[in-house]
């Protein structure tokens, strides 16, 4: 119901999120962004463009990722979301809390500036 | 798997230097008395009070006014945790004396009633803390016995269960109905009522993040927070920006409340809102016809520290409806996948004019049972509605 394919490109790493995230998957979503990230990952990019549902408990854990990042001075970057994954984030706020570009490519933009 | 607390009455020590009270209290509560439901005892002051707890180590509940001699209410708040950590106090206050109301809040008071009492709602403030009280106890006593998760959950469950209102009011100018039913093992919706001053009444819907214990816990203190700030401050943004910064204090776990408030005022029929990251309600109109309330800006909180949330106002007319709701609602699915989403909710209401706020809720939680058509609940349904008559 859930997949994350991640591809690293130097110190930032891409993670494409497939499915649902949703309380049955939740902890596996976490463990599997967490197994990838490096001490000295500057930024982490998930492209949601695949996503097709996300739950409350798993808002909390894209923002539990962007606080541990935040430790390490990283950050956590949006991509790509469909209408109903951003009316999720734009109803809770959380359009308001995490950065969310139209692409890959923007974020990737992003982080150069 | 209600606590049962009927095999032994409950046990409060009253505390008031108020002479009174005492025969006052043994009066009015001599049906419970005499039907071994409750059993008073009483002080006069915070000194005697720690006094009598060490006497009698099986007080479920201290009843407590503020201002006493030798020791007042809030001294002695601070200073029951030591003597008696098990017991839950309820503070009696003047009525409007937020200031002391949130002081007894913060230093743990579970819950308060003011001045003149309203012995009715005196009895429903005993029996649900005598309740909670009674969950605590028995969920430390089978930790050990039972699995752990489960255990959890259940309990979790009934927190939940306990801090929702179960009757409505439902006067001339206006009607309340609301019904939460529960998912199976994840969710974390409650909804409110707040009686405040000249008659206006706070509606809140809420739904927490997370599961378990440490999300029933989040939302008790959601509730607690919600309910001393709609007391301490008049408009909604104002209370969301209080409840929301002190949530945000020491909260590592990351976890939030999205949270509608509203309050209505039944002479007017203006509905002042903020949203703090939750579905906007519904509106509905005499005919039937609906439409989404404007969004304000806002955020979950508990996670954006000192967010400046915005506010809006609507003026019911007669016949017409607020329905506030959370997720669960428009999020349920069916077998086929599909989710039930606004136009279904819309459905519900068009066509059928003049429902009251009873049918209306009942109608709307009925609705997404039968579209979910047997289909596993994943999240709480939680559905409130305000009528302007």
């Amino acid at each position: 119901m859930m997949n994350v394919k991640t591809e690293r490109m130097g110190d930032v790493l891409s993670a494409d999120v497939e499915g649902r995230i949703d309380g049955s998957n939740v902890v596996q979503f976490e463990e599997a962004v967490r197994a990838v990230i490096e001490n000295s990952d500057r930024a982490v990019i998930m492209n949601f463009e695949k996503l097709v549902y996300i739950s409350s408990a798993g808002l909390r854990a894209i923002l539990l990722t962007a606080k541990s990042l935040q430790k390490q001075d990283a950050k956590l970057l949006l991509c790509s979301l469909s209408d109903r994954i951003r009316e999720v984030f734009e109803i809770s706020g959380f359009d308001k809390i995490l950065p969310i570009h139209a692409t890959k490519d923007d974020a990737l933009a992003s982080l150069e500036s | 798997m209600e606590g049962d607390i009927s095999s032994q009455p409950g046990k409060i020590l009253v505390v008031d230097d108020e002479p009174d009270v005492e025969r006052l209290m043994r009066q009015r509560m001599r049906r419970e008395i005499r039907s071994n439901q409750y059993e008073f005892i009483f002080a006069g002051n915070g000194i005697e009070a720690l006094a009598k707890l060490q006497e009698h180590k099986d007080v479920h509940m201290v009843l407590s006014d503020i201002n006493m001699p030798e020791m007042d209410g809030l001294t002695l708040l601070d200073e029951i945790p030591s003597v008696a950590p098990n017991v839950r106090s309820v503070i009696v206050s003047a009525y409007g004396d937020m200031k002391n109301i949130r002081t007894a809040m913060n230093r743990g008071a579970f819950d308060f009633v003011t001045k003149p009492i309203d012995f009715d709602d005196l009895r429903i403030t005993i029996q649900r803390t005598l309740e909670t009280i009674e969950l605590w106890r028995s969920a430390l006593e089978s930790r050990d016995k039972l699995v752990v998760l489960e255990n959890e959950l259940s309990l979790a469950n009934q927190m939940q269960q306990s801090i929702l209102p179960k009757s409505f009011p439902a006067t001339d100018s206006y009607q309340v109905f609301a019904s939460m039913k529960a998912a199976r093992d994840v969710g974390g919706d409650f909804y409110d009522m707040i009686f405040l001053e000249n008659g206006r009444i706070g509606l809140a819907v809420a739904d927490v993040s997370g599961k378990g214990i440490p999300a029933a816990m989040f939302m008790m203190s959601s509730r607690t927070l919600l309910r001393g700030a709609a007391i301490g401050h008049s408009n909604p943004a104002e209370i969301l920006g209080e409840v929301n910064s002190l949530l945000c204090e020491n909260n590592d776990t990351a976890m939030f409340v999205t949270l509608f408030f509203g309050i209505f005022d039944p002479v007017t029929g203006e509905l002042v809102y903020a949203n703090g990251g939750h579905n906007p309600p519904v509106i509905v109109g005499a005919d039937g016809a609906s439409g989404l309330l404007p969004t304000t800006d806002g955020v979950a909180l508990g996670i954006s520290p000192g967010f400046d949330f915005g506010e809006s106002s609507i003026e019911l007319a007669a016949g017409e409806m607020a329905v506030i709701y959370s997720d669960g609602v428009t999020e349920a699915e069916n077998r086929a996948g599909e989710q039930f989403e606004l136009d279904r909710l819309y459905d519900v209401f068009t066509g059928v004019p003049k429902r009251d706020a009873r049918t209306t809720t009942v109608d709307v939680i009925a609705a997404v049972d039968a579209f979910a058509d047997g289909n596993p609940q994943f999240d709480d349904i939680t559905c409130l509605t305000l009528r302007r008559c």
